[in-house]
């Protein structure tokens, strides 16, 4: 047992030096557009990958409970998540590569608090803690949480630089035209008696490397194509993308999140006799989900979409951070037994 | 929805003010110390229901009033829901401005290629409308399921208030303290004022019993309760059993609808008092508590204290008791007053102090404490566990066994069902509303020297990058399905 908390330990250290080193290569790659500097850091994140999961399941085995039953636990699978999603998803199904080394930046740090401030021994866990709905809840946060951070953390604070730097760009050379990342709305061939632009900004410059072009999409260019911004599009990815990969990351992390609260508080119906009882956790993950709804919300809302929700999303950001370590650490409620003092 | 968006934050707003403020019930007794340290701050934040944030009227409002916008939102919605469904999808005049257009040449004639196409949407769950009149096409429509969804998710919040107004008002919580080998009846007068009523209970406690046969709880090395049980026969309320249930974290037990869930545990010595005659005055398990810990020093570490109240004797006496593991952690706690943990102890010992005067029962006090006004301490001394020891005028206190209670959470929630149904409709609206997305097709053929040409528009409404590869792979199985070799094929696997 000693040994394979031990194994687990180093591992989890080898996982975070090679997302650092990673990191570097990808931020290289977003600054110079090396090929080479891609294929490194894509190695050694997926090896970083493995050696994490090597971590977390020799943790589990040393502790004798799955392993998420403290923060450093929780920590380690957030961080995990963030990066497999960022691999999988933005890198493998978006194309969208630029964005690897925040992704890495904040796993990194998320490990580095974990590995330093909040490191436990392996141990048992608090009895109240043994019970299958409160396992499935609290995976159910760090998978919300991991998506959260990364739409919300990472994708969109990108888009509002993103979005800054094609205005400062556009008035530099005088355009007319400035995207903002928003929805152009109602286009001519959306007949009457349907919301425009629900939910999703209209172009796709960026998703076509997504979209199979047999079709006759391109005849409808897309908002912003074929102007001079697109040629000087600077180092990040357009903000149309980013917008969308973070919309799409804060959805997933929503729903998760709505299901995490109400295993929870099916959790808490069984184990206290009350399903909500305003406990300072329970409080801001209900804020949490406020605040991401609202920004669902706002996408979909004229005069809010664009900057004003990714500002939105960037407070939810603050607040999941506000909930996982200042609520657990410092604030005294029924969930204050998660592994700290 | 601006409005409902803007309210919907300021809900946030009001959420961070009740976590960052100590609240009713929470944390009470920071509320008595900030009325003692910053009393203007605290009248102030108690006028503004600042103490009591989730029931504070502006609270109250804040939601109302989202609900109100919710509604007068989702009630035209819903009515426009309904109408679409019961229309068929809408033919189209124009196909080449669509967003999305394609033409094909294919090898069958106008009228087949429109009934195959119409099969192929059928197949893929379109709803689909085989329009005549002066242009005949396919009109296809698919993810209707999008706003229901969100309109399900939705109307679940207001199933989410009823459930609560339902459940909080016809219910009840509070406290029951039950000694191993005692039963303890469900009725108002045994919950000691813990019993907090919903505004329409009504009284309805249940007459149901509990047994309580054993508790056990076992300790960590370091003095942490791992686990406790309570082992205990449920009694409905005819008295007829209703089984035996250990009840622990995590494992309530149930009986004619009220819940009991495991809530804490102490000691419970019997004492025995009688006089100079033998007389029992008193006699059974007497509740001890631990006061709470002050900072640094662990709850396991706080003594446990009890009292017993004799106030027929004249003078009224009453004695104060405090459980000592054995004889000699009691001597080293008497000389250096260090707080000695309880867990199991191998020889109890009860150390008492008697008082003698008036104890003033005319006035509210706790069981488990004395009042201190009229009373004068006369002796002290200890009795081990089995012995008795006298106090004076003849009065023998014995300690011949030392149990345990523990303390049980009762409450009955009727709408905990509503709130599952309603949480489960969240979930189920919440899936579709993001992911599934509104879009429409429509299909025509004109006719062409070797067949037709097959036309197809369309759009979506969300997800556009999808339904464009969506799209291409309808076009690409009507053509597939109207171009000459797969209709041969068609037609002899029809034969």
């Amino acid at each position: 047992m000693e040994q394979l908390s031990q194994i687990s330990n180093i591992a989890f250290w080898t996982a975070l030096c090679l997302y650092a080193v990673a990191m570097v290569f990808d931020f290289y790659y977003l600054g110079f557009r090396r090929e080479g500097a891609w294929k490194i850091a894509n190695v050694l994140s997926w090896a970083g990958l493995a050696v994490q999961a090597v971590s977390v399941v020799t943790r589990g085995i040393a502790a004798g409970h799955l392993p998420w039953g403290n923060m450093y636990e929780y920590s380690s699978i957030v961080a995990l998540i963030m990066v497999a999603v960022e691999k999988l998803v933005v890198e493998l199904r978006y194309k969208v590569r630029t964005v690897a080394g925040f992704v890495l930046l904040a796993a990194v740090a998320t490990m580095l608090i974990a590995g330093t401030a909040l490191y436990r021994d392996p141990g048992p866990l608090v009895p109240a803690l043994d019970s299958a709905w409160l396992m499935i809840h609290v995976i159910l946060v760090i998978t919300a949480s991991a998506l959260l951070m990364l739409g919300a953390g990472v994708l969109s604070p990108l888009f509002l630089v993103k979005v800054r730097q094609e205005r400062r760009g556009a008035a530099a050379i005088g355009a007319t035209r400035v995207p903002r990342g928003e929805s152009e709305g109602a286009t001519a061939d959306d007949p009457p008696g349907f919301e425009p632009g629900a939910d999703e900004p209209v172009g796709s410059a960026s998703m076509a490397a997504t979209a199979t072009a047999t079709v006759a999409a391109a005849a409808t260019a897309p908002p912003g194509a074929g102007s001079p911004l697109l040629a000087k599009r600077g180092i990040l990815p357009p903000s149309e993308t980013l917008d969308r990969l973070a919309y799409r990351t804060i959805a997933v992390g929503f729903v998760v999140w709505t299901f995490a609260v109400i295993a929870g508080a099916i959790w808490a119906q069984r184990a206290w006799g009350r399903y909500w009882g305003w406990d300072p956790k329970e409080v801001w993950a209900f804020i949490t989900w406020v605040v991401f709804a609202g920004y669902l919300h706002a996408r979909a809302t004229a005069g809010w979409k664009g900057t004003r929700a990714a500002l939105l999303a960037s407070v939810g950001f603050v607040v999941v951070l506000f909930t996982y370590y200042v609520v657990n650490i410092f604030i005294v409620g029924l969930h204050s037994y998660a592994g700290v003092s | 929805m601006r409005t409902a968006l803007i309210l919907l934050l300021l809900l946030a707003v009001g959420a961070v003010a009740g976590s960052l403020i100590p609240q009713v019930g929470i944390s009470d007794d920071k509320i008595s110390q900030m009325f003692v340290d910053h009393p203007l701050r605290a009248t102030v934040y108690e006028a503004t229901g600042l103490f009591d944030v989730y029931g504070s009227w502006w609270f109250t409002l804040i939601y109302a009033l989202l609900l109100t916008s919710l509604a007068a939102c989702l009630f035209p919605r819903t009515r426009a829901l309904l109408r679409t469904l019961r229309t068929r999808p809408q033919p189209a005049r124009e196909l080449d401005s669509m967003r999305l257009y394609v033409e094909r040449s294919v090898a069958v004639p106008p009228g087949t290629v429109l009934d195959r196409s119409a099969n192929i949407l059928r197949r893929k769950r379109f709803r689909v409308d085989r329009v005549g009149g002066a242009v005949p096409q396919v009109a296809a429509d698919k993810g209707i399921a999008r706003e229901a969804g969100s309109l399900l998710f939705h109307w679940a919040f207001f199933l989410i208030v009823i459930g609560i107004f339902y459940g909080k008002g016809t219910g009840f919580t509070g406290y029951a303290v039950i000694p191993e080998g005692t039963t303890w009846t469900e009725a108002h007068a045994n919950y000691d004022g813990t019993a907090r009523e919903g505004r329409f209970f009504n009284e309805n406690h249940t007459g149901a019993q509990v047994r309580v046969e054993e508790f056990t709880v076992v300790y960590e090395p370091d003095g942490t309760p791992q686990e406790f049980t309570t082992t205990a026969e449920l009694l409905h309320g005819d008295g007829t059993s209703a089984g035996t249930a250990d009840i622990e974290l995590n494992a309530p037990g149930s009986v004619d609808g009220v819940d009991f869930y495991q809530y804490g545990y102490g000691w419970a010595p019997v004492i025995e008092v009688t006089d100079a005659d033998g007389e029992i005055l008193f006699s059974g398990p007497v509740i001890f508590e631990q006061d709470r810990a002050p900072k640094g020093i662990s709850q396991a570490a706080m003594p446990w204290t009890g009292a017993v109240k004799l106030p027929s004797l004249r003078p009224q006496v009453g004695v104060a008791f405090r459980l000592l593991p054995d004889p000699e952690t009691a001597l080293v706690s008497e000389m250096t007053d260090e707080p000695i943990p309880v867990l199991k102890p191998s020889h109890p010992v009860l150390a008492l102090r008697v008082f003698e005067g008036d104890l003033r029962l005319d006035v509210a006090q706790r069981v488990t404490e004395l009042d201190p006004v009229g009373l004068q301490e006369r002796r002290s001394g200890i009795v081990p566990l089995g012995e008795d020891v006298r106090i004076g005028g003849g009065v023998t206190v014995s300690f011949p066994e030392l149990r345990e209670y523990t303390v049980l959470q009762v409450g009955r929630d009727a709408g905990v069902g509503i709130m599952l149904l309603a949480a489960i409709l969240i979930l189920g609206g919440l899936l579709p509303a993001l992911y599934s997305s509104r879009r429409r097709v429509w299909v025509r053929a004109d006719p062409a020297p070797h067949g037709s040409v097959l036309k197809v528009g369309g759009f979506a409404l969300q997800r556009r990058s999808e339904f464009e590869e969506e799209f291409a792979r309808l076009v690409e199985a009507m053509a597939r399905a109207t171009d000459h070799a797969s209709a041969i094929e068609s037609e002899t696997e029809r034969t």
